[in-house]
């Protein structure tokens, strides 16, 4: 698929950053630190495929930072208690993919709108979290699993290498298989779709769990990473992906987007953190300046196509 | 109003139209669907502005450019579907936005039921300003309408200030006379029951006693001559007729409907007509009842109705889109029961539906991956689309169907006639026989319409079967083998292509039994 005029104007939107950031600060454009940038924005990139396919179908998942959080105690408790990383990894991903389904069923089946159930799994999946662990963080791993963070291929980190291939399938899901067209047709016009044959309910459930599974692969790597795995972790993690995709150009309405849009969008969340802490922003200021930025994104993408429209 | 015309992209939808409205009369309003009705009272209540014409209200020219300034002229519209907040009551609806105040902003309660008590008292209703409204049933929800209504107008001013009441209603004309008071009801009772329709045309005798000029839509001719003082047939975008009731009959109006000059031309090509596709047996269930027919291979099977007859609901019971709760359907003889539309689809039903926006497409998505959509599975290998598959399937629909567009564009960006295409393409790529047409040609252009026709033709050549549903007469009359009118959810009758004219047509589809000759009142 041609990329539309419209990612290209996020795409000069992040070099644009980068730019001001090399002029700003020396220690910007360096291999380190975009390297850097690169690992630390993968956990938030590989969340926002999955939240690209929910929103291109028009829902929404506010889960994924909770699932984070269970996919990555699960991972982390079944690890310490001596089994191999063959078991821990597929039951950590499979716990994922379940609650990602249960949102989905609970939205085609039950008929609820994804706001509210994915709202209700968000408070579940922390408390199931937080109960399984008793509150306290899982640390201490091996080294033949932290690589899985920690590695590098050459001079690339493990993370960047495991969000260019989770990057390259989801985008062949999208764009070359029946389901990745039926998430744009679901998203789009979900009747005319359902009247043309397509099981709307099935689709939709697989969507949420294509999320789910984002959720707990992006928890591999947080828990990698950390090399520990916290029942607090991943909070926010929802509106950063909610970000990162709708940065991407991806419309909120659904049926229209791009997962290209959505990993530069991320990369700018990523450049923006990494720019503003570089240059010694506080905290405080940078929260500002990161939904100062999300808004006027969304606007001029809103601008702009309102002119194209006309 | 004088002169009235209004034209849409593509359609003239008033043409000069004239129409007098008299204090204390009730005016009938009559015509097919698409006759330009609706039009016309939208630009009466600002909802649309005229291209040209005058509108003059007690002898003065006005200028109605918003629904504000129909409303300022005492100008109130009830549409069909009602506009009330049904968890308020209906005090609260009554004087939604306008509700009496005290200290400020605070609601003055016992203000508000008081001059809701007084108002509902004095339109004869017997109702209880307290009650929510979504504890009423349909025919008291339309009395909280009318009430609402009329409730900012002079009229309710006077009633709410008891000695203009008084004065007013010793003198009806006077009220009239101070603010021109004209309310409209589009087809008020379709909904209601017979009962609820007595109640609710009492009212409407004593609104018009009041000196209230009432316009009302409706498309049951007993109604006309229960509660009209005056009636205007519209057709076409012009009037046909505007009459004192007592000087028309029921065949009079039936023929001023329908009569128009058979010029279209349609292609109808017969064919021979083969075995049975579908059978339809005492479907039930929502609106409809106890409706069964069979469909053919070969033929066209019209269906006639008017909005609300059940048309688009028979057609979604049968392509799936909605469960079939009653009756039973049979595709080549063989029972099936349909859970979704993908299982009338493997057994070679496939829907037009009515609204092809909502319904039909994906308005972003391109037109090769539109008309491939229903066939996914097919097309795909271990669910992966080889790169051109889709427009190796859509390309020579779209070409043989004339579809003016590359099949790159996003459908959104093509005409009516063609998405129409790209909605019908999207049958042609499967095993569909059985093809379900709802309102094809709407909003369409003419030359579009007729290759919309000829593709009838050539599907029915092949051995489908046709089920169109349509509003449009010369259409059906043109292109059916046989027709279907329906009336109120049920089969009225069945009348061949050979014996069919727009006024047997007609007839039946407004509940008269073959009674346009004889001439008897209803």
């Amino acid at each position: 698929m041609i990329v539309p005029a419209r990612q290209f104007g996020t795409l000069i939107g992040l070099l644009a950053l980068c730019a001001i950031l090399w002029i700003l600060t020396p220690h910007f454009m360096t291999v380190s630190n975009l390297l850097n940038v690169a690992e630390q924005t993968s956990i938030n990139a590989i969340v926002a495929v999955g939240m690209t396919f929910v929103i291109l179908s028009g829902g929404i998942d506010l889960s994924v930072g909770s699932i984070v959080a269970l996919s990555g105690v699960v991972l982390g408790t079944s690890l310490q208690a001596g089994h191999s990383l063959a078991v821990a990894l597929p039951l950590s991903l499979a716990v994922g993919v379940l609650c990602g389904l249960a949102n989905g069923a609970l939205v085609s089946w039950g008929g609820l709108p994804p706001f509210i159930v994915t709202l209700g799994t968000m408070s579940i999946a922390r408390g199931a979290a937080l109960l399984f662990t008793e509150g306290r963080p899982v640390s201490g791993f091996d080294p033949s699993f932290r690589v899985l963070a920690t590695g590098r291929v050459g001079f690339i980190p493990a993370p960047v290498i495991e969000t260019t291939v989770v990057y390259a399938a989801a985008h062949f899901v999208l764009s070359r298989t029946t389901f990745g067209r039926y998430v744009y047709a679901i998203g789009g016009n979900e009747e005319a779709t359902r009247l043309s044959g397509v099981p709307i309910r099935f689709h939709k459930t697989m969507i949420y769990g294509v999320s789910g599974l984002m959720s707990a692969l992006a928890a591999v790597i947080l828990t990698a990473r950390l090399n520990s795995a916290q029942p607090i972790a991943g909070m926010m993690y929802e509106l950063d992906a909610i970000a990162a995709t709708v940065i991407g150009g991806t419309s909120l309405m659904g049926g229209d987007g791009s997962l290209a849009g959505t990993l530069v969008g991320a990369l700018i969340m990523g450049v923006l953190r990494n720019g503003l802490n570089l240059l010694g922003v506080s905290s405080f200021l940078q929260q500002i300046v990161i939904g100062a930025v999300i808004v006027v994104a969304v606007l001029i993408d809103t601008v702009l196509k309102r002119k194209n429209s006309t | 109003m004088r002169g009235i015309r209004k034209a849409f992209p593509g359609v003239v939808a008033l043409d000069g139209v004239d129409l007098t409205l008299e204090a204390g009369a009730v005016h009938m309003l009559l015509g097919e669907n698409g006759a330009g009705k609706s039009t016309l009272m939208k630009i009466l209540s600002g909802a649309y502005t005229k291209d040209a014409g005058d509108i003059r209200i007690n002898g003065r020219a006005v200028e109605i450019r918003s629904p504000r300034d129909a409303l300022a002229l005492g100008i109130r519209v009830i549409y069909q579907e009602l506009n009330l907040v049904p968890h308020l009551s209906v005090a609260e609806n009554i004087f939604l936005g306008a509700a009496p105040v005290r200290w400020g902003g605070f609601v003055d309660w016992p203000e508000l039921y008081d001059r809701t008590s007084r108002l509902l008292a004095d339109l004869g209703m017997s109702l209880d300003p307290r009650a929510l409204v979504s504890r009423l049933g349909l025919a008291q929800r339309q009395m909280v309408e009318i009430a609402k209504a009329l409730s900012g107008s002079a009229f309710a001013k006077a009633s709410a200030d008891k000695s203009a009441f008084a004065r007013a209603s010793a003198d009806t004309s006077g009220v009239a006379g101070r603010s021109a008071s004209v309310l409209v009801m589009d087809e008020p009772t379709s909904s209601l029951t017979s009962r609820e329709v007595t109640q609710l045309f009492a009212l409407i005798q004593r609104l018009a006693a009041r000196g209230v000029a009432i316009v009302y839509i409706t498309h049951r001719l007993d109604e006309v001559f229960r509660i009209g003082h005056q009636i205007t047939v519209m057709r076409d975008g012009r009037v046909v007729a505007t009459r004192p009731i007592q000087e028309v009959t029921v065949p009079e109006l039936v023929r001023m409907m329908a009569n128009r000059d058979l010029a279209d031309h349609f292609p109808k090509i017969r064919v021979e007509r083969g075995a049975e596709l579908l059978r339809v047996e005492n479907v039930g269930g929502g609106p409809l009842s106890g409706i069964s027919f069979s469909l053919h291979a070969g033929e066209v099977l019209g269906i006639a109705g008017l909005l609300g007859a059940g048309r688009t609901e028979l057609a979604r019971v049968v392509a799936g889109a909605d469960r079939c709760q009653e009756g039973r359907l049979l595709v080549q003889g063989r029972e099936v029961r349909f859970r979704e539309p993908e299982d009338a689809i493997a057994h070679g039903i496939g829907l037009l539906p009515e609204d092809r926006k909502a319904q039909g497409l994906v308005p972003g998505l391109t037109v090769a991956r539109n008309i491939a959509l229903p066939h996914g599975r097919r097309l795909a290998r271990l669910g992966i689309l080889s790169r051109q598959c889709e427009t190796a399937m859509a390309d020579p629909i779209a070409a043989d169907l004339r579809v003016k567009a590359t099949p790159t564009q996003p459908v959104r960006l093509l005409s009516g006639g063609n998405q129409q295409k790209v909605v019908l393409g999207k049958w042609l790529a499967g095993d569909v026989r059985i093809f379900i047409f709802d309102e094809p040609t709407r909003g369409v252009d003419v030359g579009a319409k007729v290759e919309i026709y000829n593709l009838m033709n050539r599907l029915t050549a092949r051995g489908a079967g046709i089920i169109m549903i349509s509003s449009e007469l010369p259409e059906l009359l043109g292109m059916s083998d046989r027709i279907l009118v329906m009336h109120r959810g049920r089969l009225q009758t069945e009348i061949a292509a050979a014996d069919a004219t727009e006024e047997r047509v007609l007839s039946a589809a407004l509940g008269l039994a073959h009674s346009t000759s004889s001439g008897q009142a209803i």
